[in-house]
């Protein structure tokens, strides 16, 4: 016992100094960043975004998850990165007075939907089965590539889901539903599978807290648009349109990250406490004992972002340069023949003789 | 420089050595082969907009951007430059020659607007041409047509993926390709259509993706979703064909095609604004800005306006360029003239702006009848349903052939698996124009094919043929039944109904009224100036149909289950009673009062003062029991349970119905 005492404490002494090695190389960036980008462990970063509801009068869904997928494009994340799931058409909807926009606010303050919008399941490709496939990674043989979550095990995922939910399940285009137990195991297999480093876990429908009731899987941290037992309510009607536009907590939330910058401290803590009872009348449930790391001190962009913990090193790196055979050989520049083009008759004209 | 980079004192000093060199060595080759016309020669890009005044206050935009790569051999494939590497990629991956996919909103208009300049239907369509040495399998092909479906709809985030068997034909006549199939290769096509898909931002934002220049400039950046969709046509399409000398694989030429076919409606312009234009428009109204310039990779950069028919009445602001100022294209006895604004011209000298150009109407008051009246195509097709209710219908495709001579058609139906067709009530009737009802002559099919399909597999496939003589409809009907689906094969939204894709109509017109289309070996628009050629080769669809299928309706099942519960319930009483109680025969207690006020007190208090779930618990079999014994020939006044006479066979009823009355 007395002799493995100081062994350690000298194991814990030489934690310490190992901990504080890293932020001396860094001393010119603020220090407050460069606490909490040290303890950011990831390398990229991917964001599956779901509305899960049809039709119409299901609008505010739509401005919903396009809002989430606003915030995240323009913080960083690539569209390659960014999974995008939506049940039904709303931009070029027939009762859409403004064809190919969708809108947050009755005012029109920001098109959510944008100019470069990319869809990649849509109608009816919005299915609890491919949902399930696209988190663990169980694909069908030939889906292309931008259909796929090909994350790692140094991926910051961000899971956004937004339709109708009850005590436990979450419908799916009013056919089917996905219940807390399989989403929880989807979660727990992407875990296994080495398919996440953290894992933000955000749902915005009636009784949300459920969902994350059942999560098992470390480092996943989850929030909730109301308690169980509790409806999600919408923000505000537009009359020129005729439906809601777009809930209460999302839209708290994205007037949130409008002010958020790539390289503004904000933390994931402040987004937690985005939107208040008073305003979201709804109690926003936050689930933190997955996850190891204080919320205050994890920056917004670790999840809606695509910031890297970067080191700047002045050492002398060594670098392996490719084989010869892999560059391309300019002196195969051939002079390409010209041809006549002969192409077959386009109508069966010896039928008709 | 350099030689902190290079692994010092390594074992391999030589690529390091080499590396360099070659990095000295590539900013002089590429600057070579770009200065070198050779280089150029093999891969060009050209950008083409034509804008085109119809009939009905409407404007067609037409653009096109075409991608030539003059690739020789296959293995040049691999370094792509212009062509999008998903397109250089796909040629080596699959066996794929030639590749068609069109997205749609709207439906062309042939009566008034002619014929568009490439066809397309509503929704999705795709369909290749498949080419391979004679190894390559019908059931290889269908799996590469189905990877091939998967790759688009993560290309151009459209829903390509459903394009499977149970949709996909293999077109026998109509669908032709454009190269010259080898006698020692097999030649596959597969064709599907989804008339479902809709067509918005996420699939122009990657088809813009495909151009060397993006949107960022040239005629792609006109192409902003807002005014994009605020249109009554849209349609994006792409096309790939590969074309090779003799047969031989190593002098190969692939052609990337992407157009976007556009039609505005000006009264919608106007309407939007506050003062009255009188029918002019600019392009920063129709895109919602000018242009900013061409792109840099553009070989050439041209826009095409119709100065005659529709175009004649507007005057142009600034005019077309001075030098060669118009085109006047003959083209089967058929003249169209074009001015033509070439946009290195046009930015040749001049800094920072945007280019504009205005169509002005003239002022006068009654210009909407100043306007040409359009001359109507030869030959326009419509689809409609017959008949009524869910279970069966008609399919009618009528062909409407306005030439005085007589016009070979070809007709493809793919009639989806949930509607059944019958190919003995296939008929094709015709009727001259101006008569209005269809009589019983019918027209002699000239080729009839005829692939079954099957529930849940295959779409029934139908390509007919015959000679339509001149100034004569013909409507081709054939009856269809429709099928009762599984619970789960109906969509979310099935009380949208199922749609039924639009037919194929191809024709050889004899000239070129009306007729736009590019010349089959052409690949830039204004390859089809003055593209004179024996017959012109026309395709058209339809319209899509949508049918009802019969829809389970839930509220059926549960009528029945209440009705079932009731009778059941009605009928287990009696049963349960007759079956169960012996029928005792004894002497009334007498505690029935005699006078009628004491009895009519003591019916009240008993009645009120008879705890409530006793009545509940009375069910139909004790109930009827009680009742049974405790009526008194038909008043039935007495409270239950208290007089003791014989019951009556035919009174078993009464007894039960005042019992049910009192639960409620």
């Amino acid at each position: 016992m007395i002799t493995k005492l100081p062994i350690i404490l000298a194991a814990m002494f030489g934690c310490c100094l190992a901990a504080t090695q890293p932020a001396q190389d860094t001393r010119v960036l603020p220090e407050g960043f460069v606490d909490a980008a040290q303890r950011s462990t990831h390398t990229n970063n991917w964001a599956v975004l779901v509305d899960a509801s049809r039709f119409w009068f299901n609008y505010r869904h739509v401005a919903n998850v396009l809002s989430i997928y606003r915030s995240v494009k323009r913080l960083g994340i690539p569209d390659s990165q960014i999974i995008l799931m939506i049940a039904d058409d709303m931009a070029c909807n027939a009762r859409n007075p403004r064809p190919g926009q969708v809108y947050n606010n009755a005012n029109q303050h920001i098109n959510v939907y944008g100019d470069d919008v990319e869809v990649d399941y849509r109608g009816y490709e919005v299915t609890v089965e491919n949902f399930v496939r696209l988190l663990t990674g169980r694909t069908q043989n030939g889906t292309a590539r931008s259909k796929k979550l090909l994350s790692d095990a140094g991926s910051n995922v961000l899971i956004y889901l937004t339709g109708h939910g009850g005590d436990g399940f979450l419908k799916f285009q009013d056919s089917e539903e996905i219940t807390s137990q399989e989403l929880a195991d989807g979660i727990q297999q992407m875990w296994e599978k080495k398919r996440y480093n953290e894992l933000f876990f955000m749902v915005d429908t009636c009784q949300a807290a459920s969902l994350y009731e059942k999560f098992t899987s470390p480092n996943v941290l989850a929030v909730a648009s109301s308690l169980v037992g509790e409806d999600s309510l919408s923000h505000h009607v537009d009359p020129s349109i005729g439906v809601y536009m777009i809930d209460r907590y999302t839209y708290y939330a994205l007037e949130f990250l409008e002010k958020v910058q790539p390289f503004s401290k904000r933390t994931i803590g402040e987004f937690l406490q985005v939107c208040p009872k008073r305003v979201c009348i709804s109690t926003v449930g936050v689930r933190k004992d997955l996850y190891r790391r204080d919320p205050h001190k994890v920056p917004i962009t670790d999840f809606f972002g695509a910031i890297r913990p970067t080191r700047v090193s002045t050492d002398r790196i060594n670098v392996t340069l490719a084989n010869e055979d892999d560059f391309i050989t300019t002196d195969e520049l051939v002079v390409m023949k010209p041809f006549k083009i002969v192409i077959e008759p386009q109508f069966p004209t010896e039928f008709f003789k | 420089m350099g030689q902190p980079g290079c692994p010092t004192a390594g074992p391999r000093p030589r690529p390091c050595g080499i590396a360099l060199f070659l990095l000295a060595l590539i900013p002089l080759t590429v600057a070579s082969s770009a200065k070198s016309p050779l280089g150029r020669d093999d891969e060009r890009f050209d950008e083409e907009l034509v804008v085109r005044p119809l009939s009905g206050d409407h404007v067609n935009t037409y653009f096109q951007f075409t991608t030539r790569w003059h690739f020789g051999h296959k293995d040049n494939l691999y370094h792509t430059q212009l062509t999008p590497r998903v397109i250089a990629e796909l040629l080596q991956q699959f066996d794929v020659k030639e590749l068609h996919i069109g997205l749609t909103q709207g439906l062309w208009r042939y009566e008034t607007w002619g014929y568009p300049i490439v066809e397309a239907t509503s929704g999705a369509e795709m369909w290749a041409w498949f080419s391979g040495d004679n190894n390559l399998t019908d059931s290889e092909v269908n799996s590469q047509w189905s990877q091939l479906a998967n790759v688009f709809s993560g290309v151009l985030c459209a829903s390509l993926n459903f394009v499977d068997k149970t949709n996909s034909i293999s077109p026998r006549h109509l669908l032709r390709p454009q190269f010259m199939p080898a006698a020692n290769r097999k030649n596959f096509v597969r064709y599907s259509a989804l008339p479902r898909e809709i067509v918005c931002t996420e699939n122009l934002t990657p088809w813009k993706k495909l151009l060397p220049c993006g949107s960022a400039s040239g005629f792609a950046s006109l192409l902003n979703s807002g005014h994009v969709h605020n249109t009554k046509y849209h349609s994006l399409g792409l096309k790939v064909r590969t074309l090779c000398e003799d047969n031989s694989e190593d002098n190969c030429i692939v052609e990337l095609t992407q157009t976007a076919n556009l039609v505005y409606d000006l009264r919608l312009f106007e309407q939007s604004s506050s003062s009255s234009s009188n029918g002019d428009f600019s392009l920063r109204r129709l895109f919602g800005m000018g242009l900013n310039g061409y792109c840099e990779l553009a070989e050439s950069s041209k826009m095409y306006v119709q100065r005659n028919e529709q175009g004649e009445r507007y005057q142009l602001v600034p005019p077309p360029s001075p030098e060669n100022e118009e085109v006047r294209s003959t083209r089967g006895g058929h003249t169209a003239i074009y001015g033509v604004y070439d946009m290195h011209e046009q930015f040749k000298d001049h800094g920072e702006r945007l280019f504009n150009v205005a169509w002005l109407a003239p002022k006068s008051e009654n210009r909407r009848r100043n306007m040409v009246k359009p001359t109507p195509p030869p030959l326009t097709v419509h689809r409609y349903l017959l008949g009524h209710g869910q279970e069966r219908g008609r399919i009618a495709t009528e062909i409407t052939n306005s030439h005085y001579d007589a016009l070979p058609i070809l007709v493809q139906e793919v009639i989806p698996w949930y509607v059944h067709g019958y190919l003995h009530t296939l008929s094709v009737r015709k009727k001259p124009q101006r008569v209005n009802e269809y009589g019983r002559q019918r027209i002699p099919f000239k080729l009839l094919h005829y692939k079954p399909g099957k529930q849940r597999e295959l779409p029934s496939h139908l390509e007919i043929g015959f000679l339509l003589p001149g100034q004569t409809s013909a409507l081709i009907t054939i009856d269809v039944d429709y099928l009762l689906l599984k619970w789960l094969e109906y969509p979310p939204d099935a009380n949208h109904g199922h749609y039924i894709g639009s037919a194929l109509v191809s024709s050889q017109l004899p000239m070129g009224r009306n007729y736009t289309a590019l010349p089959v070996e052409g690949y830039l628009f204004r390859d089809s100036f003055n593209a004179t050629r024996p017959s012109y080769v026309l395709s058209l669809h339809t319209e899509a149909l949508i049918v009802s299928l019969p829809t389970p309706d839930f509220s059926m099942p549960y009528n029945v289950i209440c009705l079932a519960c009731t009778v059941v319930a009605l009928a287990f009483g009696p049963i349960h009673s007759v079956a169960t109680k012996m029928i005792i025969v004894g002497k009334p207690t007498t505690t029935t009062p005699k006078n009628f006020i004491k009895k009519l007190l003591n019916k009240v208090f008993r009645r009120g003062g008879q705890p409530a779930a006793e009545g509940a618990g009375k069910g139909a079999g004790t109930g009827a029991g009680d009742g049974e014994e405790s009526r008194e020939g038909a008043a039935g006044d007495a409270p239950p349970g208290e007089s003791e006479l014989p019951g009556t066979g035919h009174l078993d009823d009464q007894p039960l119905l005042e019992d049910l009355e009192e639960n409620d």
